[in-house]
């Protein structure tokens, strides 16, 4: 090969990297949606159903309607995904599409039977009893919470493979069952399910924190707020402790992912844990960080002479990115443990205010409620970034140990840039116009014609479609 | 029977009920880009209502066909990947837009841009994608492909002809489905006459077409085009027996029986191709045999096909009844 065209190649392999990730982190915006909002609305309907206090009703059907829009960008941007497995990482998909096969079309079920019932619910308020209804949504629950399970085997699989046999490139045998015999495939669907019901709950507690702040402080932003709030901050400390977990799976079996989480160069024992700062490969070391002595090791093996691998364990065309995966890892600890203060301190002041017997328990003076609307996107930005460090942490292999990146990537070259540049401009477009019609979603109030109690309401008629609009 | 050809009959049923069902969504589209005169307002409304709680189920037909297509045989879908970007991403690119569009369109509320702006983009992308796939499927026959020529499936007129046919057919069907739905109520009877005008000119139009495609497959595809005159004939026969019934049932306004015709027309093509086109995958590229995964992987992937559809079957029939009538409170 010419060393131009190694360039190119390598070109081509970040342009295809660069594409699968910006289509990846775009679709699990909406997807978490997908997979948290169908709890939330069970709670909601199910309050409205029991009591048939309207505000319950209303907090529903707004819910609803940003649901179905949500929905529909991550199914079709879900859609994208898959058909680029096979575009963008061809011999990836010839060599292993049989071994994650059952995981895929599992997920794809699992997606079905989401999509059909959410037709139901979405259109069905008048067609259906409300307790039939209500029904409806814990297909949708379900589903949604598969679909990400069996999903999240694949990428386990990818990170942690195993019984598969291979001769000469080409997979002889593989179990059926691979992806989910992944040892990271529990602690990672754990750590997902765990981080799209923060993000559902911390946007939902931003939205209603922004529209208190305006000086609606009416029962239906109280409400609104404490569902989501409640959501986000009682997943908060589960969310470390299934983080730990994923850890020490990933220093078992990726020991190089962990040394770039953690900006650890040297092979040793008694490893120090380094928060913040950035990796500086020239020396190897991190600067601008805290180090705490001993404590990686103590973390990981619990025991200070447990023995941690460095990067220098691997040539550096091996090793994964460590200033980028450390720093992506700073990003997510730093906000899930500010989001844990703040589940903490919220704990706290609503122990005392019980005690007091002031109501309501939540505080919403400005600052609290700052501090909420700052859930959210703390939430999604710890999410991005946690993928980050799963996925940068995993290079330079697609399937850890068994296949390269450069290895998997499409052999067309120039194509790639235009459908980079297409893919960029498309998804920013329909991402803006999306931010748009939630914003219009989100100030608009409750539904005027969700206020009147206990009748079944309107089906959320399309605007341009329904007699009369529903605007 | 291998398990390989189980899964591949299996592949074929989900690509039947994509284009019969899906393939009506995006029918709608033209239609609605086609609207014209004084109804074309109530026309892209019974269109848009017709949508509403199926589109989204109806679109898992294709990812199921996808993905047992990667699973069960991962290496012609790596050549497929690396031969057929472009109209795969043509398909990609009106998938994207018709969904997104069509949600903005009903739930946005005019906050991003005009409704009828997202109509447009609807319109346009639901004509887009069945061209698409018409054209990738037209270049499995032919092995008309190139790593090097992205743009290759698109200069192929047999897989020109197959794009057309494949919007026309959409047409067709969405036309005869939409006359049943326009019937069923008083608020809209008004525009059966104009949609049994449609169904009947495409009916005739997707005919003409097929009689065009049958000696360009035989021109462009000679491996196919031998094999469907060994095997697919009865399939061919179905289809226009379905056709013509159709045609006659839309001409007595039978629209619950035009439909099964309809449907019958549209899935003896699709079972005729697939027929010719065994035991090839993508022609002079990809065989069955060449590219199946090992067999318990496909055992176990049937088994799981066999479990899903055990919940997923049942779950649509209950979708649609519950859809099947028009809402009359909305009177």
């Amino acid at each position: 090969m010419t060393a131009g065209a190694v360039v190119l190649a390598s070109g081509s392999t970040n342009l295809a990297r660069g594409q699968t990730a910006f289509s990846l982190a775009f679709h699990i915006c909406f997807a978490v949606f997908g997979v948290g909002l169908p709890w939330l609305l069970l709670y909601t309907e199910g309050r409205w159903i029991r009591t048939g206090d309207p505000v319950w009703l209303a907090l529903t059907r707004k819910w609803s309607r940003a649901f179905a829009v949500l929905f529909a960008v991550g199914a079709v941007s879900g859609t994208v995904l898959s058909f680029e497995f096979g575009l963008l990482w061809p011999a990836f998909m010839a060599r292993y599409g049989g071994v994650l096969g059952l995981s895929f079309t599992l997920e794809g079920f699992a997606f079905f039977a989401e999509a059909i019932f959410l037709g139901m619910y979405l259109y069905g308020w008048r067609r259906l009893s409300p307790r039939a209804h209500w029904l409806t949504l814990w297909p949708i629950a379900i589903a949604g919470t598969l679909s990400t399970l069996f999903i999240i085997t694949a990428n386990a699989w990818m990170n942690v493979p195993g019984h598969v046999r291979e001769v000469g490139g080409k997979v002889v045998s593989a179990e059926p069952l691979a992806p989910f015999l992944s040892p990271a495939a529990p602690v990672q669907v754990v750590h997902m399910l765990l981080a799209a019901l923060m993000c559902t709950g911390g946007v939902v507690a931003g939205i209603y924190a922004v529209g208190l702040l305006r000086g609606r402080r009416d029962d239906y932003h109280h409400r609104g707020l404490r569902v989501g709030l409640t959501v986000v901050l009682a997943c908060a400390p589960l969310q470390l402790v299934s983080g730990d977990l994923a850890a020490r799976v990933v220093g078992a079996r990726q020991p190089l992912k962990l040394a770039a989480m953690e900006g650890l160069f040297r092979t040793r024992s008694s490893a120090p844990l380094s928060i913040g700062g950035f990796y500086d490969e020239a020396s190897g070391t991190v600067r601008y960080g805290i180090e705490l002595p001993k404590l990686l090791s103590l973390l990981e093996g619990f025991h200070t002479d447990h023995r941690i691998t460095g990067l220098d364990a691997a040539p550096p065309a091996d090793r994964p990115n460590a200033l980028l995966v450390h720093s992506a890892f700073t990003v997510m600890v730093g906000l899930g443990t500010a989001l844990i203060a703040l589940a903490a301190l919220v704990a706290i002041v609503m122990f005392r205010r019980r005690r007091r017997g002031q109501r309501p328990l939540l505080p919403t003076g400005r600052l609290w409620l700052w501090a909420a609307v700052a859930t959210g996107p703390a939430s999604m930005l710890a999410m991005l970034a946690g993928w980050e460090v799963t996925e940068g942490g995993r290079q330079p292999w697609i399937v850890y140990g068994r296949m390269r990146v450069a290895d998997a990537v499409t052999a067309g070259g120039p194509g790639i840039g235009w459908t980079f540049a297409g893919t960029v401009t498309l998804y920013l477009g329909l991402a803006t116009a999306l931010v748009l019609i939630l914003r219009r979603m989100a100030t608009g109030g409750p539904d005027p014609d969700a206020r009147d109690g206990r009748r079944s309401p309107e089906a959320p008629v399309p605007a341009s479609v329904g007699p009369g609009g529903a605007r | 029977m291998t398990a390989a050809n189980l899964l591949l009959i299996v592949m074929v049923g989900g690509l039947t009920a994509y284009a019969l069902l899906a393939g009506a969504d995006f029918g709608g589209g033209v239609w609605d880009l086609l609207a014209r005169g004084r109804d074309a307002a109530d026309q892209r409304r019974l269109i848009s209502a017709s949508l509403g709680p199926v589109w989204e189920a109806n679109h898992v037909w294709l990812i199921f066909v996808l993905v047992a297509l990667f699973s069960g045989f991962s290496a012609a879908f790596g050549v497929i990947g690396s031969t057929l970007a472009l109209p795969l991403l043509a398909a990609l690119v009106g998938i994207v837009l018709r969904g997104s569009a069509y949600v903005y369109r009903a739930y946005g509320g005019g906050a991003a841009g005009p409704d009828h702006l997202w109509g447009h983009v609807f319109a346009v992308a639901s004509t887009i994608t069945p061209f698409a796939l018409g054209v990738t499927g037209a270049a499995l026959a032919t092995g008309d492909l190139s790593e090097g020529d992205p743009a290759r499936p698109f200069t192929n007129p047999f897989g020109l002809v197959c794009g057309l046919f494949a919007v026309t057919v959409t047409a067709f069907l969405a036309a005869v489905y939409l006359c049943r739905d326009a019937a069923a109520s008083p608020a809209t009877e008004h525009l059966v006459p104009g949609l049994r005008r449609r169904a009947l000119g495409g009916a005739l139009a997707a005919g003409t077409l097929a009689a065009v495609l049958l000696p360009l497959l035989w021109s462009h595809a000679p491996v196919v085009a031998h094999r469907f005159g060994e095997g697919s004939v009865p399939f061919a026969v179905a289809s226009a027996a379905g056709g013509i019934a159709a045609l006659v049932l839309l001409w007595r306004r039978r629209f619950t029986a035009a439909r099964l015709a309809a449907g019958l027309a549209v899935a003896g093509v699709l079972w005729g191709g697939a027929a010719a086109q065994y035991p090839d995958l993508v022609v002079g590229r990809a065989t069955v045999a060449s590219s199946a995964a090992p067999e318990p992987n496909l055992v176990a992937l049937l088994i799981a096909i066999a479990a899903g559809m055990a919940v997923i079957v049942p779950s649509t029939v209950l979708l649609f009844r519950l859809f099947a009538r028009p809402d009359h409170s909305t009177d």
